[in-house]
């Protein structure tokens, strides 16, 4: 299925969450990619169907069960650009 | 000037010896923007509360925690404060301690956007967290978020 959005989301929607989103931004820039739309939000909103992809710390896979494995990407650490680019690679099949 | 510059005051940066475990250590670092009258004194409990809901999602590095939770719960306006703990505080069991605390009241969901992008881009490299970590003083501290850290 082609990601068409992405949904970075933290406990609170607007601090861990929005500096994911810049990176993601950041990183599919990087990588060539054009037309997702990335998101911020809290994790309460993540649900199957809401975004294509979700991008969460490591706090918080327990609480995006709900999803399909395929769907969810989940950081280590929230500031290292290169691993959440050589995620989203992996999750775009690039 | 830098967008660091508005929402962060010299008074709002500190250096804490220790703390009695990871509750206490929000008290002290979201305390300057209670003083400051940046956030209701509930805002400390909001992120608790958080917190204990979620885990430690503020937890952006290791060694940097981004102390933070919902306008609604208690930001009365846009600050930052910044406590460097010299003892590191454990948010969950088995994780490394955090020794910089850095406590956000926002007041929507992207106006602070531009200190963020700061934030990230200084801390991407974790250096730089262990510079702020071994300031002798929280005027060097808080020269280093000024300027994006730099010189040590």
């Amino acid at each position: 299925m082609a990601i068409q959005k992405i949904m970075c989301a933290c406990g609170s929607g607007l601090g861990s969450s929005l500096i994911v989103r810049m990176n993601t931004e950041e990183a599919l820039k990087e990588l060539g990619v054009e037309g997702i739309e990335v998101l911020h939000s809290t994790i309460s909103d993540i649900a199957p169907g809401v975004a294509d992809l979700f991008v969460v710390g490591g706090d918080l896979g327990d609480f995006i069960d709900g999803v399909d494995e395929s769907q969810k990407i989940i950081l280590t650490n929230l500031l290292d650009k290169e691993e959440l680019k050589g995620k989203l690679k992996d999750h775009l099949g690039l | 000037m830098s967008t660091m510059d508005k929402l962060l005051k010299r008074e709002n940066v500190q250096i804490v010896e220790s703390c009695s475990g990871w509750k206490d250590s929000i008290h002290v670092a979201v305390q300057p923007l209670v003083d400051g009258g940046y956030v209701k004194a509930g805002y400390i409990d909001g992120i608790i509360e958080n917190a204990e809901k979620y885990g430690p999602y503020f937890v952006l590095a290791p060694d940097l925690a981004l102390l933070h939770a919902r306008p609604e719960q208690g930001v009365i306006r846009r600050q930052l404060a910044v406590t460097v703990l010299r003892e590191g505080v454990v948010f969950k069991e088995g994780s490394s301690p955090v020794r910089l605390l850095v406590s956000l009241a926002a007041t929507d969901p992207d106006g602070h956007i531009d200190a963020m992008k700061t934030l990230a881009t200084m801390f991407a490299d974790p250096e730089n967290i262990k510079k702020v970590i071994e300031a002798e003083t929280a005027d060097e501290v808080y020269r280093m978020f000024i300027a994006g850290i730099e010189n040590a």
